[in-house]
């Protein structure tokens, strides 16, 4: 049976996929994630997940957002005038980065 | 984990539902997590009306896409409440409808003109926003989490309640004027959004001392006094003359407190608000239109079968 395997790297950061392991049973997973994930790379909490419980859906099923243009929908599509908020600035930033990186596929 | 234990450990994001936390904290957590979450929906149907309204094409796009946001964001925050395991989504949401579930004071209040729209979505928002990052260093790790994603969006929601505040204000005289008249009817009510001063908060020494709070209310007012004030004057809004607001020698802001209702607030905040039972009861109503749809999804096909579908408005 195959787990997937989400590591943590900090407290209240968030757990990300990093690999599967092979095991009979829950227990085993999680021995068996700590060895071969939990290692080498700071880790504060894993997660492991039988594969068959996850669902999937990906761009051949589905046509994912970012396709069509909603600029509209962006903090960038706005020229306002005087200095933002910080965290007017911070989400602004964000998504300038969120919509580089939808560019480059 | 006991409660004093929680009081040291309690930093930025540092508990999950992985913690065995004291019953006081996952009880307050999840008063401000509901409270957080049912605004997002109550702020949505108050807009909501206003996708129709809109001027434009590209203003009915973006009311549409704010509001979808915020109905989202609702969503995301029940799921960060409810896994404090003290009340289900359900609970929240009917509490919600028979008026006994908590909501910001700005969304109490009816609006009906078009000149409204950037009160909420210029000034309202940016308020909610000051407070909600603040808030991605909250000490329950669901909550924190949400906060990111919330904080991606709302930079838009900000920037396009802005752009129609510049419209507007850049219109008509005609225009100006009624702009001006819905920012003096809305003002107090906007410095109000942050809540009693701190002498007066009920809940914030204990939010602050587990970590769930990161600021005072005073200091989130003052922060956000200090960067819509200019903002406001920019475009050519007059601050009212009360409730008064004092600058102080550092170019900072401080309010004249007692010049604001008070008595209205706190009426508002037990839901006893005449006007804004309305809100209340069209969020209701709408939640009842399309049972249907979620007895047909929950697969209770039999509940729905006797009744003609309708559409929430
Ligand atoms: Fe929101
Ligand atoms: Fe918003």
């Amino acid at each position: 049976m195959i787990w997937e395997v989400f590591r943590q790297e900090k407290t209240g950061q968030y757990h990300t996929h990093c690999g599967n392991v092979h095991a009979s049973d829950r227990e085993m997973a999680k021995q068996f994630a700590a060895i071969q994930h939990g290692r080498r790379k700071p880790t504060n909490s894993l997660w492991v997940v039988p594969r068959e419980e996850i669902g999937e859906i990906d761009s051949e099923d589905v046509a994912f957002g970012g396709t069509t243009d909603k600029s509209y929908r962006w903090a960038t599509a706005y020229n306002t005038t005087g200095r933002d908020a910080s965290e007017v600035v911070e989400s602004e930033d964000e998504q300038a980065t969120a919509e580089r990186q939808r560019g480059d596929d | 984990m006991d409660l004093e234990t929680a009081k040291e450990r309690a930093g930025p994001r540092e508990f999950s539902p992985a913690d065995d936390l004291p019953e006081e904290y996952r009880k307050a957590a999840t008063r401000m997590i509901e409270f957080h979450a049912n605004s997002e929906i109550m702020g949505a149907y108050l807009e909501r009306p206003f996708i129709r309204q809109a001027p434009s094409i590209d203003r009915k796009l973006a009311f549409s896409a704010k509001v979808q946001d915020e109905i989202g964001h609702g969503q995301l925050l029940y799921r960060a409440a409810e896994s404090l395991g003290v009340k289900t989504r359900e609970e929240m949401l009917d509490d919600l409808a028979n008026g006994d579930g908590k909501f910001l004071n700005c969304f109490h209040y009816p609006m009906e003109s078009w000149v409204e729209t950037p009160m909420i979505a210029f000034f309202v928002d940016g308020a909610a926003m000051r407070r909600q990052a603040t808030l991605r260093r909250t000490s329950w790790e669901p909550y924190a989490h949400a906060m990111d994603k919330v904080c991606f969006e709302e930079g838009f929601h900000v920037k396009h309640g802005e752009d129609i505040l510049a419209e507007l204000m850049s219109g008509s005289k005609k225009e100006q004027q009624l702009t001006q008249e819905a920012f003096e009817e809305w003002w107090p009510r906007i410095i109000q959004f942050f809540g009693p001063t701190d002498d007066k908060s009920t809940h914030h020494d204990f939010a602050a001392s587990v970590g769930l709070k990161q600021q005072s209310n005073d200091q989130l007012r003052n922060a956000f006094l200090d960067q819509y004030i200019p903002k406001a004057r920019k475009y050519g809004l007059e601050i009212p003359d009360e409730p008064r607001i004092r600058e102080r020698d550092d170019g900072t802001y401080e309010v004249e407190e007692d010049d604001l209702d008070w008595d209205e607030f706190f009426t508002i905040a037990k839901n006893d608000y005449e006007p804004g039972l309305d809100q209340i009861n069209g969020r209701k109503a709408a939640q009842e239109a399309v049972q249907w749809v979620r007895d047909t999804i929950e697969g209770d096909a039999s509940a729905a079968g006797g009744h003609a579908p309708q559409a929430a408005d």
